[in-house]
This record gives structure tokens, sequence and C-alpha cells, in this order.
């Protein structure tokens, strides 16, 4: 067994572990942790791996959560049965916008702003139409029930975070390792170089961002279901797709582990820094303080290390 | 290396421990005879959209706990202190769940929060997994109240309650005037509160002669509004209402007057911005503007001597702050009755209240399903630079100019 393998068991070890042994707030902290790594990596896989960064990933996020709510608020489904549907919708939201998008040649920094603006139309629209009761919001009744998808133990929620986590690792790996993954490397690095080594350069790009959407979307799900309240600006805001981009750049994108990484770090920076400004007895009404820490951090990571916190493990190339 | 050993000096580590000696180990009966403090979480956005309001929610409460705790704390505790747990929401819902989290770790009692209605009832629901009171100091959703919770109060009334006694307010005033007020433009911001208190007004402005033009909802934050005055200015509304947070409430206000909308009114349902800094720094915008909210009673000494202690401290008398003391002084009140911060005890004893917000023009408290019945908005009008009451009339300090004067 390989040293990075005996790493990811150890690493798995320690958070199945982890809630046994920490109370509760560190426990929401740990699910928020991996909830967000998990986002992060469907970003990953277009942004990163792909190369379409897109500033509007929160239209996935959205959809899933809006679907399966009103699945279950309107029409009386189970919430889990409601999940795969909202995967289904935020896939096909994923197919229709790479479709439109790549149909017209959009790249790069164009393709990043139609992501926002339909990201804007989605908010908009879930704040015009009645069947998501606009900015009323969608409240989901509190019914405690594992098969009602709510725990009253927040242990299970973290456990399925974790799970989520582990399967969308598990996906970039596959990817990583194999020809799809390859192609969409290719496509990152040169995308008419691509093209002329006889990759289907539209196609892999519409694969990649149809699967990401769809997972994106599982993540709103999980969203909604653990706050049981949503609403166009929680669904379609976009400070969710900064945070997705952001743990993914920061941790390194186009690798495995970066959002996962970059997750992590951001999350123990904002925890360490608001804890600082509730300890220090000078800092206790100072709160927006931690958030200048962590821009300065934040600005730090990125000037400092433009791989990302992944290019520090990264082996550098032996000079002659 | 040399100076950094200095500093730990045989003599300075002879007194810090002697010190914490002293105070951990050498008086443990005088520490024994206090009682736990009784920790209440506050948790509002003091960073974020709406860290203003948050701020002065914070100030509030902190006053009211320092005030609870110089009168001898919580009698029926033995004196037991209140101890005010400080937490920013930053205006995201995950973050304000987190610290319900936090605060159960660190024993808290009861919460306090939070300001913003999506962040209140994620928030109140995680409080509501640890059967842990929460305390709605703001946030108008009637969601929050509606929902089963048994650990859920709120002292303050609800936009339902807002628009009810509004549309009443509106009708009487226009009745008055002859009926100059025919339709109306409604302007609100596009989250929950905003959108539910504009469908309610919708709903019943036809009630008292009033045809509601349009409904336009607007982002948060939203920094240009000249589209909007230019849209109203064209449709010519008799009057035009507005439900949004504090800068986009004054940022609308003074558009409209700058693009000169001329209407017989701005009537305002739970415009967030209409408080004194409104008045003050923009005294020919606000003139004349009414506003459904809520607001202290100017014929309250305790409300008055509490304006007084806050502007002494170069803050705003704004109606975070006396709600949030408020709130406080509602679960002083309880922990007195229950004698214990124990959370059934504690929940039973809110449930059963009748605390006397007498800070506010309510009636006595008496909660059902969370909310308070006898929780009522004061009318009020913008004249001369000041915020004068108009209506209920027991608590009035002025009558209202309706129609306003037209725009030069």
């Amino acid at each position: 067994m390989s040293r990075t393998a005996l790493l990811c068991l150890a690493a798995l070890a320690a958070a199945l572990v982890y809630p046994l042994l920490v109370p509760n707030y560190l426990v929401n902290i740990g699910m928020l942790m991996l909830f967000t790594a998990f986002l992060g990596q469907s970003w990953n896989l277009a942004g990163g791996y792909a190369g379409q960064t897109s500033f509007g990933h929160v239209v996935f996020f959205g959809v899933g959560a809006y679907t399966s709510t009103i699945l279950q608020v309107t029409y009386g489904w189970n919430p889990w049965l409601a999940w795969p549907i909202a995967m289904l919708a935020g896939g096909a939201v994923g197919w229709m916008i790479a479709v439109l998008s790549f149909r017209a040649g959009l790249r790069g920094s164009y393709f990043a702003l139609i992501t926002l603006a339909f990201a804007e139309v989605f908010r908009i629209l879930a704040n015009s139409v009645p069947f998501t009761r606009g900015g009323l919001g969608m409240l989901i009744k509190a019914d405690q029930r594992p098969e009602n998808f709510q725990f009253k133990d927040s242990i299970w929620i973290y456990y399925l975070a974790l799970a989520l986590c582990v399967i969308s690792l598990l996906i970039a790996w596959q990817i990583a390792r194999g020809r799809f993954g390859a192609r969409l490397v290719a496509i990152r690095e040169n995308e008419d170089a691509a093209r002329a080594l006889g990759i289907d350069v539209f196609a892999e790009k519409v694969k990649v961002l149809t699967l990401s959407g769809a997972m994106c979307a599982a993540g709103g799900t999980f969203y909604a279901q653990k706050y049981l309240y949503i609403d166009p600006s929680i669904a379609f805001g976009v400070d969710k797709s900064v945070e997705m981009l952001l743990v993914t750049m920061v941790g390194g994108a186009g690798t495995i582990f970066g959002p996962l990484i970059g997750s992590v770090a951001l999350t123990v920076i904002n925890e360490a820094t608001r804890g600082l400004a509730s300890v220090v007895p000078a800092l206790k009404n100072v709160q927006p303080l931690s958030l200048v820490v962590y821009g300065v951090m934040l600005v730090l990571i990125v000037a400092r290390l433009p791989d990302g916190l992944m290019g520090l493990f990264r082996r550098r190339p032996r000079h002659a | 290396m040399k100076s950094s050993t200095r500093k730990f000096s045989r003599r300075g580590f002879v007194a810090g421990t002697t010190a914490v000696a002293a105070s951990g180990l050498g008086f443990p009966a005088i520490l024994g005879a206090q009682p736990a403090p009784v920790k209440v979480g506050l948790i509002h956005p003091v960073t974020g959209f709406v860290a203003y309001n948050g701020q002065q929610s914070r100030l509030g409460a902190t006053m009211a706990v320092e005030d609870v705790n110089k009168a001898g704390g919580i009698k029926g505790m033995g004196g037991a202190r209140l101890e005010a747990l400080l937490g920013d929401s930053q205006s995201k819902v995950e973050v304000g769940v987190s610290e319900v989290e936090k605060m159960n770790e660190q024993g808290v009692a009861a919460y306090i929060g939070c300001f913003q209605s999506p962040v209140g009832i994620a928030a109140s629901q995680a409080a509501s997994k640890y059967n842990t009171p929460f305390l709605i100091d703001v946030g108008a959703s009637d969601l929050i109240v509606n929902r089963g919770l048994k650990n859920v109060f709120r002292l303050k009334p609800g936009f339902g309650v807002c628009v009810d006694q509004g549309v009443a307010a509106l009708g009487a005033l226009n009745k008055a005037a002859g009926g100059p007020a025919k339709t109306a433009a409604i302007v609100h911001e596009s989250g929950e509160f905003g959108t539910g208190t504009a469908k309610l007004l919708a709903g019943k402005l036809p009630s008292i002669g009033i045809q509601p033009k349009e409904l336009i909802a607007h982002d948060n934050p939203t920094r240009n509004f000249d589209n909007i005055a230019l849209r109203i200015r064209s449709m010519a509304p008799d009057i035009v209402m507005m439900s949004n947070y504090g800068n986009e409430y004054m940022l609308l206000a003074r558009t409209l007057f700058q693009q000169k909308v001329n209407v017989a009114g701005f009537f305002s349902v739970l415009g967030g911005g209409f408080n004194y800094k409104f008045v003050k720094e923009m005294p020919d915008v606000s003139q004349y503007m009414m506003d459904v909210n809520h607001w202290y009673n100017p014929r309250s000494d305790k409300a008055n001597a509490l304006k007084k202690r806050v502007e002494a401290g170069g803050a705003l008398f704004t109606f975070e702050v006396y709600l949030s003391y408020s709130n406080v002084m509602l679960l002083a009140e309880a922990l007195e009755r229950a004698g214990s911060a124990d959370k059934e005890k504690l929940t039973a004893a809110l449930a059963a209240s009748e605390f006397k917000a007498e800070l506010m023009p309510y009636g006595p408290t008496k909660f059902v399903n969370g909310q308070n019945r006898g929780a009522r908005p004061a009318v009020m009008q913008s004249l001369k630079g000041d915020i004068e009451v108009i209506a209920p009339e027991d608590v009035s300090s002025a009558k209202a100019v309706f129609p306003r004067p037209k725009l030069g």
C-alpha cells in the first residue's frame, strides 16, 4: 500500500472518530468543513480540472435546494427520494448552460461571466415565480427523523457530509487517473491543441459541467435539509459561488485534495480569528477584526502560494 | 534569547503562581458563595450588510445585562449575574447556527437574536434541539413563530400585525383628509421580510379604498434607486409604501426626493431606515414621511431615560436598542419567576410571562404560540427634524400632516 493510501486511510479513520471525541460545536464546524470541501470539489471538476472557471456555480446549488424542497414541501415527497431528482435537475441545468455557452464559443472570462449571469437570472426567477414562494422563501417542517432526512443528533449529519466528501474525492480521483481527466487537463492547458489531438472539446466540457452541476445540486439539497429554510438570496447568492471558488483556489485547483485542504485551512483560520476576538478582552467588541485577519491571511496564501496549499506538498523538480 | 528568558524571572513566577493559587484555591468559600452566572447568548449580525443594526442590537442587550447586574442580578437565584456571550452571525445562516452550537457548549441558558429572519429561523430551530429558549428581539417574519417550536418567543409584533395596524392607520388618515390617496406603489426588499410585508399590504390596501398599482422588489444591497424612482414617477401613485432595510430605505427616500416624486404621502411599513439618523442627516428628505414600526413609548419615563443614556454614549436610540434591551429584561423577569436557569422551567416561565414591556407602547405581554399578543407598532411621522408618534392615540406626541405639501 502506498504512503498516500495509508495517509488517506488514517485521515478517514480520524474523521470517523472525530465527532465521537469533540463537543457538538466542533462537530458542526467539522460538518461545515466537509460540506464546503464537497461543494468546492464540484467546482474543482469544472474549474480546476477542465479549466472552465465559473463565477456562478451557485446556480446548481440553488437548483438542487429548490428542486428537493419544492418536491418535499409542495408535493409531499420524501426528501431522500427528492435528492436524486434534485441532482438530475442540477445536472440538466449544467448541461443546458454548457451547451448554450460552449456552442456560442464562450471561453475563459466570458464563460465565467455567463455563469454569473445565469446564477443571477435564476435568483431573479426564484424571486418572481409563485412555486418558489418568491422572497418569502420556503420553510421545511422540522420533523427530526432519519427517514425524513433530519437528525436529532448532529453526529449523523456530520457523517453524511463526510460521506459526500469521500464520494467527491473518489470521483476526483477517478477523473484524475482516467482518460476523461487527461482529456480535461488537455483542454485546460490548450483547447486548440486538444482539439487538434482529436479530443471532442465541446462534448467533454458539456460532460464535466453536467457532472459538476449534479454534484453541486446534491449539496443544495443537503443544505436545505440541514437548515430547513431557503430563499432566493440563500440559494442563489453569489457568496456561495465565491466560497466554492475560494476553497479550491486556496487548497489547489485541479488537485484531488485541494478543495478539502482549502476548506480545512479557511475554516480553521476563520474560527481561530473569531475565537481570538471573543477570548482577548481588548478585542471583544471588535468582531470585524477577525474578518480583517482572515482577509490578510487569505491574501498571503494566494500571493505566496499561487498553486494553493497543495503546492507545498508537491515534489520540486530536481535541478541538474 | 537572553531577553526572552529574563521575562520569566523567579520573582515574577512566584508572584504569578501565588496570584493564581489565591484566586482559584485560596478563597474557595467566597467563590462558592457566588451563584453561577446565567449565560445569555446574544447573536447579532455585527458584521455584514446589516452590521449597524446588529451592533445597535448588541448595544441594547449589553446595556440591559449591565443594568440587571447593577441592580443585584437575578434575586430569585441568589443574585446570580447575567453573563453575555457575544456572537456574530455575519449575516449568514450557517454562522448563526454555528454560534448556537458554540454557545450551547458554553452552557447558555437562553439566546437572544438575530435581526434577520432567515438567520432567526435557522438559529432558533438549532436551539430547539437543546430545548433552549430563543428570544427573537428583531425579526419580522411571521414564519418564525408559526412553526410550533415551544422554545421561541417574540416580544415584538411581526409583519402581519404591523401591516394590519398600518393599513388601519392609513385608512383613518386618508378618510379624515377626504380620501386623496387612491393608488399606491409598494417598494420592498426582495427577502422574506420585505416580500411578506408587501404581499400582505397589497392584499389589504383595497379594504381602505387604495389600489396597489405595482409591487417593486429590490435586492440587498442596492446602491442606486434612480430607475425605481423614475418608474414610480411615471406611474404617479398617490402613496409610496416601502419595506426595506436601513441603507436601502434612506437611499430610496433620498432618490425619490431628488427626482421630485410628488405624492400625498410616503408611508412605510417596517422601514428599516426610519430613525433619528435619517431625520437628523436628511431633514428635508425625511420631512412628512411616515412609518409603521417598532418605537419607544414617548410617554414612558424609563424609555426617555434610556434614550438619554444611549445618546450620551454617542449612539442613536434606534428600535434595535430598546427591543434588545427589553428582551434581556423579559428574560431576567422570567428567570426571577423560574428561580432557576433550568431550560424547561425557564421556557414555562417565559410562556406564562406577563412582563411589562414599558419601553414600547405595548399592552400586557401574553404569549400565544410564542408571539406576544400585546405587542403593537407605532405610527410615526418625521416633523421638523424629529420623529413624532401620530398613532396609537394613547401614546401619540403630535398630529399627522397628511397629505404632505407638494415638493417645489
